[in-house]
């Protein structure tokens, strides 16, 4: 299997320029500014089906081309590094192991987008990360990939400013992240309209993960077709997929984008510990609602998972066995969503809360059959939400509530936990 | 007619400055200048700050304000949106611990828990030795290190409880 994204990680000093060019960086950032015109590249990355592995999956190509066709300047590349999706390390892997090739990823989206300004953002905790990027910002400077007259083409200028968030998992939506740009509180915007024409400081901008800028320098050099045969079925390339939770190896891999879980979780993963029972896991993050050992063939790529009723996400899957406690998941990912929440509207500033309130009565004995119908409802009005982060918070509770109905059932109506951490003495509490 | 004045309290966490600290007012000053450039930048300003106080004091964020000609509100919004920024004095060692799923599952309970009977102090708490301070928090996007947590910037992990003594112990030996 060909690896894309991560192929240099095994180099001895990965990070830096040296090593990057060695095995052949920026040779695709000198074709493109050589050989191809922006429309070329924004073609070959709508050719290529690239499309966005923050989780929503937009075509990229597609972004670049909206970007460049408004009149307005300057126009801004953005690059996403705020990762803060529970069980997601994916981004940061890139970002300590091999920043140079999402920056040459960030100045081929800028030469397509026709944008002449750059912000590269990283999450406030990745101390490593932002060395390394500050570092390989500099020395993409000094030869001159970066700054005014890009490798000798006086026409092509990218100015990048390196920049750090401070703790606010929001601020990854791109909207938040805008604000937070322009030094501002990180609450999202409304949308529409969109950032390819309504970006940070009002400007058309391409605002990318890391992982997907991180593809584009080796569909240049391979071709479109090369990079979609890479991808099972309609999924084109590789994802990263990050491994966490009850599982014997908690690592990240590069598969073809569209694996079944059970390659992730048994053969790259090594399955559940010994002598553990197997019990469902999460495809992508903390947003994904779980599911059951039934659903292991099924293929991790968006649409598969839209037809499962939970999403592919960040590619953060998190392996459950039977010492896990589903409504003890759910009451997790509801602390972590009530804590994010950025508290600006109220669907989500007060739903929840709510949803954490609903786990903790089912989790001490108090729940009823009626909070079961209650998280149905609460998912509903939630859905009325401002941003993505209130669309998503109840779909894991819900998601383990209808999947996990009888565990759920069990500690309603008999307070009995299979996994054993509800209902004893030293049970789990509240850890946040 | 006339205005009736509260005298207000100050809030917690809103004492000025000590006297002692203030020469490093210009400290930040200077560090601010460079930023001038850079719109949006109040977040590096709240970091030079932050680096320099161990802490965002109100003058400090009178002094952003100022500099970077943004309204003192919204250097103040900003301070308390960002969860890494502190309205008061921090110890040198803060021990940010995970407490989302995969490190929950991989036992961050139980390391929260030594963590807290090893310093004596609850999370949020400073230790009686003036050195630390745990703080309970979202995923760090370590979880390839579940149960992880990051001592600064650096990060640890799998960190289990009987780790704490020695985790501890060479931070307070200087070799963290
Ligand atoms: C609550 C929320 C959090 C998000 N966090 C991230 C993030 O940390 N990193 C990221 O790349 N995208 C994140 N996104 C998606 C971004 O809004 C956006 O779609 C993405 O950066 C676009 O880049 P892509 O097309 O390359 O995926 C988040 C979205 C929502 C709703
Ligand atoms: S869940 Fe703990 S670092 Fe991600």
């Amino acid at each position: 299997m060909e690896l894309v994204v991560t192929r240099n990680f095994g180099r001895p000093e990965s990070w830096t320029l040296a090593s990057y060019r060695e095995a052949g960086g920026y040779e695709a950032l000198e074709r493109v500014l050589k050989e191809m015109t922006p429309e070329d590249v924004s073609d070959l990355i709508k050719d290529s089906n690239l499309t966005g592995r923050g989780g929503a999956f937009f075509p990229t190509g597609l972004k670049w081309e909206f970007v460049r066709k408004d009149p307005k300047t300057p126009r801004y590349v953005v690059v996403n590094a705020d990762e803060s999706e529970p069980g997601t390390y994916v981004n940061r892997l890139s970002l300590e192991l091999d920043p140079h090739m999402t920056i040459e990823g960030m100045i081929i989206a800028a030469y397509a987008s026709n944008a002449e300004r750059g912000y590269f953002y990283i999450r406030g905790e990745y101390g490593l990360s932002h060395e390394r990027v500050k570092a390989a910002l500099r020395e993409a400077y000094e030869a001159g990939y970066l700054g005014q007259g890009i490798c000798g083409r006086d026409d092509f200028n990218l100015e990048v400013e390196f920049r750090r968030g401070a703790g606010a998992y929001i601020v990854g939506e791109e909207t938040a992240l805008f604000n937070s740009l322009e030094g501002k509180r990180g609450n999202p915007r409304f949308k529409p309209p969109f950032p390819t024409n309504f970006g940070v400081w009002g400007l058309p901008t391409a605002i990318n993960n890391v992982e997907t800028l991180a593809a584009a320098p080796a569909i240049v050099m391979n071709g479109a077709e090369w990079f979609k045969d890479l991808g099972i079925g309609d999924a084109a390339g590789t994802k990263m997929y990050c491994l966490s939770g009850n599982v014997v190896n908690p690592v990240c891999v590069e598969l073809p984008l569209g694996v079944t879980a059970r390659e992730v979780i048994m053969d790259h993963g090594g399955g559940v510990p010994e002598g553990r029972t197997f019990k469902g896991f999460k495809p992508g993050g903390a947003s994904s609602a779980p599911l059951t050992p039934a659903e292991i063939d099924a293929s991790l790529e968006p649409k598969s998972m839209a037809e499962l009723g939970t999403i592919m996400g960040t590619g953060g899957v998190v392996v459950f066995d039977d010492t896990a406690c589903m409504v003890d998941a759910a009451y997790r990912d509801a602390l972590f969503f009530e804590d994010e929440s950025c508290g600006f509207c109220i669907p989500c500033r007060e739903g929840t809360p709510n949803l954490v309130q609903i786990c903790e009565r089912i989790m001490h004995g108090q729940g009823t059959m009626d909070d079961l119908d209650l998280l149905e409802e609460l998912g509903a009005s939630m859905m009325a939400s401002f941003c993505g982060l209130g669309h998503f918070a109840h779909q894991p509770v819900r998601g383990a509530a209808s999947r996990f109905r009888d565990e759920f059932e069990a500690h309603i109506r008999d307070h009995y936990c299979a996994a054993g951490t509800c209902f004893t003495a030293n049970g789990n509490g509240r850890a946040g | 007619m006339a205005i009736h004045h509260t005298e207000l309290e100050t809030p917690p966490g809103r004492e000025p400055l000590p006297e002692s600290e203030r020469p490093k007012l210009e400290t930040l000053r200077e560090q601010l200048q460079p930023l001038k450039d850079l719109p949006g930048s109040s977040i590096e300003a709240l970091y030079a700050a932050q680096e320099l106080f161990s802490y965002v004091p109100p003058e400090a964020i009178t002094l952003i304000a100022e500099e970077l000609r943004i309204p003192e509100s919204q250097v103040f919004g900003v301070v308390t949106f960002y969860t890494m920024f502190s309205l008061e004095p921090q110890p040198p060692y803060v021990l940010r611990v995970c407490r989302d799923l995969s490190c929950h599952l991989a036992g961050a309970p139980k390391l929260i828990g030594a963590l807290e009977k090893e310093l004596g102090v609850p999370r949020g708490h400073t230790s009686p030795d003036g050195r630390f301070t745990v703080e309970v928090v979202s995923c760090l996007g370590l979880c390839d290190k579940q149960p992880a947590l990051l001592v600064n910037l650096d990060q640890h992990g799998p960190v289990m409880p009987d780790d704490v003594p020695d985790l501890l112990g060479d931070l307070r030996n200087g070799a963290g």
